[in-house]
């Protein structure tokens, strides 16, 4: 008791003091570090240079997966609206005219024949192997 | 049927606006007159202004709001044509336009004099008169009003030669205050495939006056053409490639002395006439994408077209659409 006088004095008059049986239950509860804070101070023992270290390459881990997040929001918006752009119509459009041109055919089909689905849309009576003149 | 677009003027004129536009007229063919200077017959070079106009019109154009045109032929010779314009950022207005063809043909494409005109709902008048003078003088005047106040008026006089076009242009001649400007043109054909040429633009006005030169270079291959102009206003790049008769591309490079920027610019046209489409798209570097999409509704004579372009930087964005009928 003599000793904690010495080493804080300013800890206030003596009364104030809790008595001395409950000093020990109550200086755990009272410190003023919390459980992280204490947990971080077991970081100390290791050397300056693999705190340095650790601390640069975290935090530099960090804004890089901001940055990677901002510039893969960035492109995917770019890439999406510059596609819409500038392919999507034709697109559209090329599909539009197979599907036409597949319904052309089909229709002939039905019309002329089984056979007749073939380029030129010939009536189905030719024999499959066509005669060169 | 008379495409609007914007017309260049000489560069150090005022460029003309959308809406005056000039009913293509192919150059004339001349027969292969074999008083050439090296013995083979060299071709007729083409003008100047139309050396980068190949790749140019790969290009899609920026369109904004809704725009109409009716063109009807009311004859073989004589044209009209109906433009309403609806606009978010400009002025919406009509603009009557007439386009008259006469009688002296020199081709089987194209007749003389052409006689453009376009009256816009505030009585802006822009007005051209194309005559061929002789078998190888042409000459052009041009007007162009504001209201009522006159802006630009041009006269223009192109001689084509067996291998060489020279051209001479005097634009907004005043001779009371004594300014004007004066344009000439030079492009010579070294070879089937290459063509050299030189601008001089001289501009005048009370107190000042300058002159501007460029040179330019041409050289056409099997099915790319590729243009170069260097000048005191800067560099000018062009190349024109055609892929297969559906695709076509387009690559130009700019740079400006006046405000030391450059810009490059990649267009695309696909043409699609089974499906009735023309598109064209282009990217460029100051991250703006464009598309123009062309379709013609075929039953009836109608042709749709819709544009899009997007400034990614800037984060805007215009589109529109035209029909036109006839």
């Amino acid at each position: 008791m003599a000793g904690i006088e010495e080493l804080s004095p300013a800890v206030g008059p003596v009364d104030t003091r809790p008595p001395e049986g409950e000093i020990d239950e109550d200086e755990d509860e009272e410190l003023d570090e919390s459980f992280i804070e204490r947990l971080w101070g077991l970081t100390e023992m290791f050397p300056d240079t693999l705190r340095s270290a650790a601390e640069v390459t975290v935090s530099s881990s960090f804004t890089m997966a901001k940055k990677l997040y901002s510039f893969s929001r960035a492109a995917l918006w770019v890439g999406t609206t510059s596609f819409m752009i500038l392919v999507l119509p034709v697109v559209f459009e090329t599909e539009r005219l197979q599907l036409e041109q597949q319904q052309l055919q089909q229709q002939r089909q039905i019309l002329l024949g089984p056979n007749a689905g073939m380029s030129g849309g010939m009536p189905g009576m030719m024999p499959p192997a066509p005669v060169k003149m | 049927t008379s495409s609007s677009g914007v017309v260049q003027g000489a560069p150090g004129l005022v460029s003309v606006p959308p809406g005056f536009s000039m009913p293509s007229v192919p150059p004339p063919s001349f027969p292969g007159q074999p008083a050439g200077e090296t013995g083979s017959p060299l071709p007729n070079p083409g003008t100047y202004e139309e050396c980068h106009r190949k790749c140019k019109e790969v290009f899609p154009i920026q369109m904004e709001g809704v725009r109409l045109v009716v063109n009807k032929g009311l004859s073989n010779h004589f044209q009209v044509s109906h433009t309403v314009t609806l606009s978010t950022l400009a002025e919406s207005g009509y603009r009557f336009g007439a386009t008259y063809v006469g009688t002296q043909q020199t081709g089987p494409a194209e007749s003389f004099p052409v006689m453009v005109g376009d009256m816009d709902n505030t009585a802006s008048l822009n007005a051209q008169v194309i005559h061929q003078l002789t078998s190888a003088v042409r000459s052009k005047i041009a007007i162009q009003t504001q209201q009522h106040k006159f802006v630009n008026w041009q006269c223009d006089l192109e001689y084509r030669g067996d291998d060489f076009t020279s051209a001479v242009t005097l634009g907004n001649p005043d001779v009371l205050l004594g300014s004007g400007i004066i344009v000439a043109h030079y492009l010579q054909s070294i070879s089937p495939a290459l063509a050299f040429g030189g601008e001089l633009v001289y501009h005048r006005r009370p107190g000042e006056e300058g002159a501007v030169t460029s040179l330019m270079g041409r050289y056409t291959g099997n099915n790319y053409v590729a243009t170069l102009t260097l000048g005191g206003a800067g560099a000018h790049a062009t190349y024109y490639h055609r892929a297969n008769d559906q695709l076509q591309l387009g690559v130009e490079f700019e740079g400006s002395m006046r405000t030391q920027e450059t810009a490059v610019s990649f267009g695309y046209q696909l043409d699609l006439p089974k499906a009735n489409l023309l598109f064209k798209g282009s990217v460029d570097s100051n991250w703006v994408v464009g598309a123009v999409l062309e379709k013609k509704l075929l039953p009836l004579p109608l042709s749709l077209a819709l544009g899009a372009f997007l400034n990614q930087k800037k984060n805007t964005f215009q589109c529109g659409f035209n029909v036109t009928v006839g």
